[in-house]
Protein backbone atom coordinates (compact mmCIF):
# COMPACT_ATOMS: atom_id res chain seq x y z
CA UNK A 1 0.00 0.00 0.00
CA UNK A 2 1.26 3.13 -0.72
CA UNK A 3 0.81 6.29 1.52
CA UNK A 4 0.68 10.04 0.43
CA UNK A 5 3.14 11.19 2.35
CA UNK A 6 3.21 15.42 3.08
CA UNK A 7 5.64 16.96 1.25
CA UNK A 8 6.21 20.98 1.86
CA UNK A 9 3.50 21.98 -0.79
CA UNK A 10 0.75 20.34 1.02
CA UNK A 11 1.54 21.24 4.11
CA UNK A 12 1.80 25.20 2.86
CA UNK A 13 -2.00 24.72 1.65
CA UNK A 14 -3.25 22.92 5.17
CA UNK A 15 -1.10 26.02 6.65
CA UNK A 16 -2.83 28.69 4.15
CA UNK A 17 -6.08 27.43 5.17
CA UNK A 18 -5.03 27.91 8.98
CA UNK A 19 -3.82 31.32 8.30
CA UNK A 20 -6.98 32.10 6.31
CA UNK A 21 -9.04 31.52 9.77
CA UNK A 22 -6.60 32.58 12.32
CA UNK A 23 -4.41 35.57 11.03
CA UNK A 24 -1.54 34.34 13.15
CA UNK A 25 1.31 32.63 10.77
CA UNK A 26 2.82 31.49 13.62
CA UNK A 27 -0.20 29.75 15.06
CA UNK A 28 -1.00 28.82 11.82
CA UNK A 29 1.75 26.25 11.41
CA UNK A 30 1.08 24.99 14.91
CA UNK A 31 -2.65 24.55 13.93
CA UNK A 32 -1.82 22.90 10.93
CA UNK A 33 0.68 20.72 12.49
CA UNK A 34 -2.03 19.22 14.62
CA UNK A 35 -4.39 18.93 11.80
CA UNK A 36 -1.69 16.44 9.66
CA UNK A 37 -0.29 14.82 12.69
CA UNK A 38 -3.04 14.18 14.55
CA UNK A 39 -2.09 15.05 17.83
CA UNK A 40 -3.09 17.29 20.79
CA UNK A 41 -1.15 19.98 20.65
CA UNK A 42 1.81 21.36 18.48
CA UNK A 43 4.11 24.55 19.82
CA UNK A 44 7.16 26.96 18.04
CA UNK A 45 9.53 27.84 20.15
CA UNK A 46 12.90 29.99 19.10
CA UNK A 47 16.05 30.11 20.97
CA UNK A 48 19.36 31.39 21.25
CA UNK A 49 21.82 31.36 24.16
CA UNK A 50 20.35 31.18 27.18
CA UNK A 51 17.10 32.63 26.02
CA UNK A 52 13.68 31.51 24.69
CA UNK A 53 10.98 33.06 22.55
CA UNK A 54 7.53 31.00 22.36
CA UNK A 55 6.38 31.93 18.55
CA UNK A 56 3.13 30.30 18.39
CA UNK A 57 0.88 27.81 20.15
CA UNK A 58 -1.86 25.59 18.64
CA UNK A 59 -3.97 25.95 22.35
CA UNK A 60 -3.77 26.89 25.45
CA UNK A 61 -2.42 23.65 27.05
CA UNK A 62 0.44 23.74 25.16
CA UNK A 63 1.12 27.19 26.06
CA UNK A 64 0.78 26.05 29.67
CA UNK A 65 3.28 23.37 29.15
CA UNK A 66 5.54 25.67 27.07
CA UNK A 67 5.88 27.91 30.00
CA UNK A 68 6.96 25.02 32.26
CA UNK A 69 9.82 24.37 29.97
CA UNK A 70 10.47 27.85 30.33
CA UNK A 71 10.43 27.82 34.07
CA UNK A 72 12.15 24.48 34.69
CA UNK A 73 14.80 24.86 31.58
CA UNK A 74 13.90 21.07 30.87
CA UNK A 75 11.82 19.59 28.43
CA UNK A 76 11.54 18.04 24.95
CA UNK A 77 11.98 21.73 23.42
CA UNK A 78 15.32 22.43 25.22
CA UNK A 79 16.37 18.95 24.38
CA UNK A 80 16.09 19.12 21.12
CA UNK A 81 17.27 22.76 20.61
CA UNK A 82 20.90 21.47 22.38
CA UNK A 83 21.21 17.70 20.75
CA UNK A 84 19.98 19.05 17.66
CA UNK A 85 18.27 15.94 17.01
CA UNK A 86 14.73 14.98 17.64
CA UNK A 87 13.88 13.47 21.28
CA UNK A 88 10.40 11.58 21.99
CA UNK A 89 8.99 10.49 25.00
CA UNK A 90 5.99 8.47 24.31
CA UNK A 91 4.91 7.86 28.05
CA UNK A 92 5.51 10.68 30.44
CA UNK A 93 4.02 8.52 32.87
CA UNK A 94 6.67 6.03 32.94
CA UNK A 95 8.59 6.26 36.45
CA UNK A 96 11.54 4.16 34.58
CA UNK A 97 12.68 7.80 33.00
CA UNK A 98 15.78 9.42 34.48
CA UNK A 99 14.95 13.05 31.95
CA UNK A 100 12.74 15.70 32.62
CA UNK A 101 11.44 15.12 36.03
CA UNK A 102 10.00 18.27 37.29
CA UNK A 103 8.26 18.91 33.08
CA UNK A 104 7.22 15.28 32.93
CA UNK A 105 5.31 16.03 36.41
CA UNK A 106 3.11 19.52 34.99
CA UNK A 107 2.69 18.11 31.55
CA UNK A 108 1.09 15.05 33.37
CA UNK A 109 -0.93 17.98 35.53
CA UNK A 110 -2.23 19.69 32.62
CA UNK A 111 -3.23 16.41 30.64
CA UNK A 112 0.02 15.41 28.54
CA UNK A 113 0.90 12.21 28.35
CA UNK A 114 3.16 12.24 25.24
CA UNK A 115 5.90 14.85 24.08
CA UNK A 116 8.33 15.01 21.24
CA UNK A 117 10.50 18.28 20.39
CA UNK A 118 12.10 18.33 16.59
CA UNK A 119 14.98 20.88 16.34
CA UNK A 120 14.75 23.95 13.68
CA UNK A 121 17.60 23.23 11.65
CA UNK A 122 18.69 25.03 8.61
CA UNK A 123 22.24 23.29 8.13
CA UNK A 124 23.88 22.77 10.71
CA UNK A 125 22.39 25.74 12.61
CA UNK A 126 19.50 24.91 15.40
CA UNK A 127 16.90 28.09 15.72
CA UNK A 128 15.13 26.41 18.35
CA UNK A 129 12.51 23.41 18.49
CA UNK A 130 8.91 22.42 17.52
CA UNK A 131 7.03 20.96 20.07
CA UNK A 132 4.46 18.09 19.38
CA UNK A 133 2.00 17.15 22.22
CA UNK A 134 -0.26 14.32 23.03
CA UNK A 135 -3.07 13.21 25.49
CA UNK A 136 -2.41 9.99 25.11
CA UNK A 137 0.67 7.82 25.82
CA UNK A 138 2.29 5.89 22.20
CA UNK A 139 4.94 6.67 19.92
CA UNK A 140 4.25 8.58 16.96
CA UNK A 141 4.44 6.36 13.92
CA UNK A 142 7.59 6.45 11.26
CA UNK A 143 4.91 8.14 9.18
CA UNK A 144 3.95 10.84 11.74
CA UNK A 145 7.42 11.10 12.60
CA UNK A 146 8.33 11.85 9.04
CA UNK A 147 5.21 14.51 9.08
CA UNK A 148 6.98 16.22 11.80
CA UNK A 149 10.01 16.73 9.67
CA UNK A 150 8.87 17.90 6.76
CA UNK A 151 6.92 20.50 9.47
CA UNK A 152 9.69 21.49 11.43
CA UNK A 153 12.04 21.98 7.93
CA UNK A 154 8.98 24.42 6.62
CA UNK A 155 8.92 26.27 10.14
CA UNK A 156 12.28 26.47 10.08
CA UNK A 157 11.74 27.80 6.47
CA UNK A 158 9.26 30.38 7.31
CA UNK A 159 11.08 31.98 9.96
CA UNK A 160 13.92 33.05 8.10
CA UNK A 161 11.72 34.00 5.15
CA UNK A 162 9.96 36.09 7.85
CA UNK A 163 12.85 37.71 9.31
CA UNK A 164 14.73 37.84 6.06
CA UNK A 165 11.80 40.55 5.42
CA UNK A 166 12.50 42.45 8.42
CA UNK A 167 13.69 45.98 8.53
CA UNK A 168 17.19 45.44 9.50
CA UNK A 169 17.95 45.40 13.47
CA UNK A 170 14.39 44.26 14.36
CA UNK A 171 12.55 41.02 14.94
CA UNK A 172 9.76 40.09 12.38
CA UNK A 173 6.19 41.12 13.09
CA UNK A 174 5.41 37.23 12.80
CA UNK A 175 7.55 36.34 15.33
CA UNK A 176 6.14 38.38 17.70
CA UNK A 177 2.08 37.21 18.03
CA UNK A 178 2.81 34.94 20.52
CA UNK A 179 0.13 35.45 23.42
CA UNK A 180 2.81 35.10 26.04
CA UNK A 181 6.09 35.94 23.98
CA UNK A 182 8.32 37.05 27.00
CA UNK A 183 8.65 40.55 27.53
CA UNK A 184 7.71 40.51 31.02
CA UNK A 185 9.83 38.06 31.96
CA UNK A 186 12.81 40.27 30.93
CA UNK A 187 11.40 43.57 32.48
CA UNK A 188 10.67 41.58 35.51
CA UNK A 189 14.16 40.32 35.95
CA UNK A 190 15.39 43.68 35.57
CA UNK A 191 13.41 44.67 38.40
CA UNK A 192 14.32 41.88 40.26
CA UNK A 193 18.09 42.47 39.66
CA UNK A 194 17.49 45.97 41.24
CA UNK A 195 15.41 44.94 43.97
CA UNK A 196 17.34 42.25 45.22
CA UNK A 197 20.92 43.48 44.47
CA UNK A 198 21.95 40.57 41.87
CA UNK A 199 22.77 39.95 38.45
CA UNK A 200 20.17 39.92 35.69
CA UNK A 201 21.01 36.08 35.35
CA UNK A 202 20.39 35.25 39.04
CA UNK A 203 17.20 37.68 38.95
CA UNK A 204 16.00 35.22 36.53
CA UNK A 205 16.88 32.28 38.47
CA UNK A 206 15.12 34.06 41.23
CA UNK A 207 11.79 34.42 38.73
CA UNK A 208 11.88 30.94 37.93
CA UNK A 209 12.25 29.77 41.73
CA UNK A 210 9.40 31.77 42.64
CA UNK A 211 6.89 30.58 39.85
CA UNK A 212 7.57 26.82 40.48
CA UNK A 213 7.56 26.91 44.27
CA UNK A 214 3.89 27.98 43.74
CA UNK A 215 3.19 26.46 41.00
CA UNK A 216 2.08 29.81 38.99
CA UNK A 217 3.12 30.23 35.06
CA UNK A 218 6.48 32.42 34.65
CA UNK A 219 4.58 34.61 32.23
CA UNK A 220 1.53 35.42 35.41
CA UNK A 221 4.27 35.81 37.62
CA UNK A 222 6.77 38.22 35.62
CA UNK A 223 3.64 40.24 34.77
CA UNK A 224 2.64 40.66 38.62
CA UNK A 225 6.27 41.63 39.33
CA UNK A 226 6.51 43.99 35.72
CA UNK A 227 3.91 45.78 36.83
CA UNK A 228 5.24 46.31 40.20
CA UNK A 229 2.79 44.51 41.80
CA UNK A 230 4.99 41.33 43.16
CA UNK A 231 8.08 41.90 44.91
CA UNK A 232 10.98 39.48 45.37
CA UNK A 233 12.56 41.79 48.00
CA UNK B 1 32.16 0.40 -19.03
CA UNK B 2 35.06 2.50 -18.83
CA UNK B 3 33.02 5.74 -19.38
CA UNK B 4 30.05 4.53 -16.44
CA UNK B 5 33.00 3.98 -14.22
CA UNK B 6 33.87 7.70 -15.04
CA UNK B 7 30.62 9.14 -14.56
CA UNK B 8 29.99 7.53 -11.63
CA UNK B 9 33.24 8.68 -10.04
CA UNK B 10 32.26 12.44 -11.49
CA UNK B 11 28.82 12.12 -9.61
CA UNK B 12 30.24 11.14 -6.38
CA UNK B 13 32.89 13.55 -6.45
CA UNK B 14 30.29 16.14 -6.49
CA UNK B 15 27.30 14.59 -4.41
CA UNK B 16 30.99 14.86 -1.91
CA UNK B 17 30.04 18.96 -2.21
CA UNK B 18 26.86 19.04 -0.50
CA UNK B 19 28.60 17.86 2.56
CA UNK B 20 31.84 19.50 2.50
CA UNK B 21 33.19 23.02 2.59
CA UNK B 22 34.02 23.72 -0.74
CA UNK B 23 34.93 27.05 -3.39
CA UNK B 24 32.00 27.33 -6.07
CA UNK B 25 35.08 28.17 -8.71
CA UNK B 26 37.18 25.13 -7.98
CA UNK B 27 33.86 23.14 -8.15
CA UNK B 28 33.07 24.27 -11.22
CA UNK B 29 36.26 24.50 -12.34
CA UNK B 30 36.52 20.56 -11.50
CA UNK B 31 33.15 20.40 -13.29
CA UNK B 32 34.53 21.75 -16.80
CA UNK B 33 37.29 19.33 -16.62
CA UNK B 34 35.09 16.63 -16.23
CA UNK B 35 33.01 16.86 -18.82
CA UNK B 36 36.14 17.24 -21.15
CA UNK B 37 37.29 13.88 -19.80
CA UNK B 38 33.25 12.46 -20.19
CA UNK B 39 31.53 13.78 -23.17
CA UNK B 40 34.22 13.53 -25.96
CA UNK B 41 34.07 17.81 -26.30
CA UNK B 42 37.36 19.76 -26.68
CA UNK B 43 36.05 22.40 -24.40
CA UNK B 44 34.06 23.24 -21.66
CA UNK B 45 32.61 26.29 -19.92
CA UNK B 46 30.20 27.73 -17.54
CA UNK B 47 28.75 30.61 -17.02
CA UNK B 48 26.96 32.14 -13.62
CA UNK B 49 24.31 35.27 -13.41
CA UNK B 50 24.72 37.77 -10.81
CA UNK B 51 21.48 38.77 -8.49
CA UNK B 52 20.96 41.48 -11.63
CA UNK B 53 20.80 38.83 -14.00
CA UNK B 54 24.05 39.55 -15.97
CA UNK B 55 25.77 36.59 -17.12
CA UNK B 56 29.28 36.47 -16.03
CA UNK B 57 32.22 34.00 -17.18
CA UNK B 58 33.33 31.82 -13.92
CA UNK B 59 35.29 28.27 -15.38
CA UNK B 60 36.53 26.87 -18.29
CA UNK B 61 38.88 24.02 -19.45
CA UNK B 62 41.38 26.50 -21.39
CA UNK B 63 42.56 29.81 -21.63
CA UNK B 64 40.69 29.28 -25.13
CA UNK B 65 37.81 28.72 -23.91
CA UNK B 66 37.41 31.35 -21.57
CA UNK B 67 38.27 34.02 -24.56
CA UNK B 68 35.47 32.47 -26.33
CA UNK B 69 33.21 32.77 -23.63
CA UNK B 70 34.25 36.65 -23.27
CA UNK B 71 33.69 37.47 -27.14
CA UNK B 72 30.06 35.79 -26.70
CA UNK B 73 29.61 37.85 -23.38
CA UNK B 74 30.76 41.06 -25.14
CA UNK B 75 29.15 40.86 -28.42
CA UNK B 76 25.72 39.64 -26.35
CA UNK B 77 25.60 36.56 -29.01
CA UNK B 78 25.95 33.50 -28.58
CA UNK B 79 24.71 29.35 -27.86
CA UNK B 80 25.65 29.98 -24.15
CA UNK B 81 23.34 33.26 -24.16
CA UNK B 82 20.39 31.43 -25.81
CA UNK B 83 20.37 28.73 -23.53
CA UNK B 84 20.54 30.69 -20.15
CA UNK B 85 17.62 33.18 -21.26
CA UNK B 86 15.19 30.42 -22.97
CA UNK B 87 16.10 27.99 -20.55
CA UNK B 88 16.27 25.38 -23.13
CA UNK B 89 19.43 23.50 -24.11
CA UNK B 90 21.10 24.34 -27.57
CA UNK B 91 23.00 21.86 -29.50
CA UNK B 92 23.87 23.63 -32.80
CA UNK B 93 26.67 23.05 -35.60
CA UNK B 94 28.70 26.07 -36.67
CA UNK B 95 28.72 25.66 -40.05
CA UNK B 96 24.59 25.62 -40.46
CA UNK B 97 24.52 28.84 -37.95
CA UNK B 98 26.71 30.97 -39.44
CA UNK B 99 24.85 33.56 -41.03
CA UNK B 100 21.25 33.42 -39.28
CA UNK B 101 21.33 32.57 -35.32
CA UNK B 102 24.89 33.85 -34.48
CA UNK B 103 26.40 36.33 -37.10
CA UNK B 104 28.61 37.61 -35.22
CA UNK B 105 29.68 34.32 -32.96
CA UNK B 106 29.76 31.89 -35.41
CA UNK B 107 32.28 32.76 -37.76
CA UNK B 108 34.50 34.11 -34.61
CA UNK B 109 34.26 30.11 -33.30
CA UNK B 110 34.80 28.50 -36.53
CA UNK B 111 38.13 30.33 -36.57
CA UNK B 112 39.00 29.22 -32.96
CA UNK B 113 38.58 25.56 -34.13
CA UNK B 114 35.08 24.98 -32.54
CA UNK B 115 32.62 23.88 -35.43
CA UNK B 116 30.08 22.67 -32.88
CA UNK B 117 28.44 23.63 -29.50
CA UNK B 118 26.16 22.32 -26.79
CA UNK B 119 24.87 24.89 -24.19
CA UNK B 120 22.45 23.40 -21.05
CA UNK B 121 20.95 25.74 -18.82
CA UNK B 122 21.43 25.51 -15.26
CA UNK B 123 18.26 25.26 -14.21
CA UNK B 124 16.01 24.62 -11.12
CA UNK B 125 12.43 24.46 -11.93
CA UNK B 126 11.57 28.01 -13.43
CA UNK B 127 15.52 29.48 -11.98
CA UNK B 128 18.16 29.33 -14.61
CA UNK B 129 21.33 30.88 -12.61
CA UNK B 130 23.90 30.17 -15.93
CA UNK B 131 24.96 27.90 -18.60
CA UNK B 132 27.24 25.13 -18.97
CA UNK B 133 28.96 25.35 -22.56
CA UNK B 134 30.26 22.77 -24.33
CA UNK B 135 32.21 22.80 -27.66
CA UNK B 136 33.67 20.55 -29.91
CA UNK B 137 36.26 20.52 -32.81
CA UNK B 138 34.32 18.01 -34.54
CA UNK B 139 31.49 18.96 -36.83
CA UNK B 140 28.80 16.44 -35.15
CA UNK B 141 26.75 17.79 -32.23
CA UNK B 142 26.52 15.60 -28.87
CA UNK B 143 24.04 12.14 -29.44
CA UNK B 144 21.28 12.25 -27.29
CA UNK B 145 22.81 10.09 -24.68
CA UNK B 146 25.50 12.75 -24.24
CA UNK B 147 22.72 15.35 -24.46
CA UNK B 148 21.46 13.62 -21.21
CA UNK B 149 24.56 13.10 -19.65
CA UNK B 150 25.65 16.85 -20.06
CA UNK B 151 22.10 18.00 -18.86
CA UNK B 152 22.71 15.77 -15.80
CA UNK B 153 25.93 17.17 -14.89
CA UNK B 154 24.19 20.74 -15.55
CA UNK B 155 21.89 20.07 -13.32
CA UNK B 156 24.53 18.39 -10.31
CA UNK B 157 25.93 21.88 -10.68
CA UNK B 158 22.76 24.24 -10.30
CA UNK B 159 21.78 21.89 -7.35
CA UNK B 160 25.36 22.29 -5.79
CA UNK B 161 25.85 26.51 -6.40
CA UNK B 162 21.78 26.77 -4.60
CA UNK B 163 22.44 24.97 -1.62
CA UNK B 164 25.87 26.39 -1.05
CA UNK B 165 23.76 30.46 -1.62
CA UNK B 166 20.93 28.57 0.52
CA UNK B 167 22.94 27.82 3.12
CA UNK B 168 24.94 31.21 3.33
CA UNK B 169 21.24 33.14 3.14
CA UNK B 170 20.25 30.98 6.23
CA UNK B 171 23.53 32.03 8.29
CA UNK B 172 23.08 35.16 7.60
CA UNK B 173 19.45 35.69 8.80
CA UNK B 174 19.57 33.40 11.61
CA UNK B 175 22.75 35.77 13.47
CA UNK B 176 20.42 39.00 12.29
CA UNK B 177 17.52 36.86 14.16
CA UNK B 178 19.96 36.26 17.37
CA UNK B 179 21.34 39.83 17.16
CA UNK B 180 17.45 40.89 17.57
CA UNK B 181 16.28 39.29 19.50
CA UNK B 182 19.52 39.76 22.08
CA UNK B 183 18.86 43.22 21.05
CA UNK B 184 15.29 42.72 22.29
CA UNK B 185 15.89 40.90 25.58
CA UNK B 186 18.65 43.98 26.42
CA UNK B 187 15.82 46.88 25.82
CA UNK B 188 13.74 44.85 28.36
CA UNK B 189 15.36 44.55 30.88
CA UNK B 190 17.26 47.62 30.63
CA UNK B 191 12.90 49.07 31.10
CA UNK B 192 12.57 46.67 34.49
CA UNK B 193 16.28 48.23 35.84
CA UNK B 194 15.17 51.63 35.06
CA UNK B 195 11.59 51.26 36.11
CA UNK B 196 12.45 49.64 39.74
CA UNK B 197 15.06 52.40 40.36
CA UNK B 198 13.39 55.46 39.31
CA UNK B 199 10.04 53.81 40.60
CA UNK B 200 8.11 54.38 37.42
CA UNK B 201 6.31 52.31 35.29
CA UNK B 202 8.24 50.29 32.59
CA UNK B 203 6.16 52.33 30.02
CA UNK B 204 7.59 55.77 31.53
CA UNK B 205 11.12 53.50 32.18
CA UNK B 206 11.15 52.86 27.88
CA UNK B 207 10.22 56.61 27.55
CA UNK B 208 13.38 57.87 29.87
CA UNK B 209 15.51 55.39 27.52
CA UNK B 210 14.58 56.87 24.17
CA UNK B 211 14.94 60.05 25.29
CA UNK B 212 18.41 59.62 26.68
CA UNK B 213 19.16 57.58 23.42
CA UNK B 214 17.87 60.02 21.12
CA UNK B 215 19.50 63.42 22.67
CA UNK B 216 22.89 61.92 23.03
CA UNK B 217 22.73 60.44 19.53
CA UNK B 218 23.13 56.73 20.52
CA UNK B 219 20.73 53.61 19.65
CA UNK B 220 18.29 52.38 21.71
CA UNK B 221 20.43 48.92 22.20
CA UNK B 222 23.63 50.98 23.16
CA UNK B 223 21.48 52.87 26.11
CA UNK B 224 20.06 49.39 27.24
CA UNK B 225 23.61 47.93 27.26
CA UNK B 226 24.94 50.50 29.11
CA UNK B 227 22.64 50.79 31.93
CA UNK B 228 22.80 46.87 32.17
CA UNK B 229 26.15 46.65 32.50
CA UNK B 230 26.08 49.86 34.47
CA UNK B 231 28.47 52.63 32.95
CA UNK B 232 24.96 54.43 32.43
CA UNK B 233 23.09 55.05 35.71
CA UNK B 234 19.22 55.33 36.02
CA UNK B 235 19.81 58.66 37.58
CA UNK B 236 22.00 60.01 34.41
CA UNK B 237 18.56 59.48 32.36
CA UNK B 238 16.86 62.07 34.36
CA UNK B 239 19.04 64.42 34.76
CA UNK B 240 18.85 67.71 32.32
CA UNK B 241 21.46 67.74 29.95
CA UNK B 242 23.87 71.15 29.47
CA UNK B 243 22.19 72.52 26.65
CA UNK B 244 19.21 72.58 26.82
CA UNK B 245 17.14 75.47 26.19
CA UNK B 246 16.39 77.29 29.51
Amino acid sequence: MTVDRLDSGRFAQVVEARREEHGDPARAVCLACVDVLGVAGAGLVLMSGGQSMGIGVSDSVTDTVEQMEYTLGEGPCVSAYRTKVPVFDADLADEETDRWPEFRRGALASGIQAAFGFPLLIQHVCMGALNVYHDRPGALSDGQVADALVVAQFASRAVLAWQADAPSGTVAWQLEQAPNRGVEVHQATGRISVQVGVSLADALVLLRAYAFSHDRPISEVAAEVAAGRLRMD
Amino acid sequence: MAREQDLLAAFVEFADTFVDDYDVVEFLHRLAERCVGLLNVSEAGIMLADRDGTLHYIASSSERMHLIELFELQHDEGPCLDAYRTGVAVHAAMADEANTRWPRFAPHARDVGFQSVSALPMRLRADVIGALNLFSATPEPLNSEDQQVAQALADIATISILQERALKDGQVVTTQLEGALESRIAIEQAKGMVAEHNHVSIDDAFTLLRGYARKNNRLLRQTADAIIDGTLTADALTAPTRNQPA
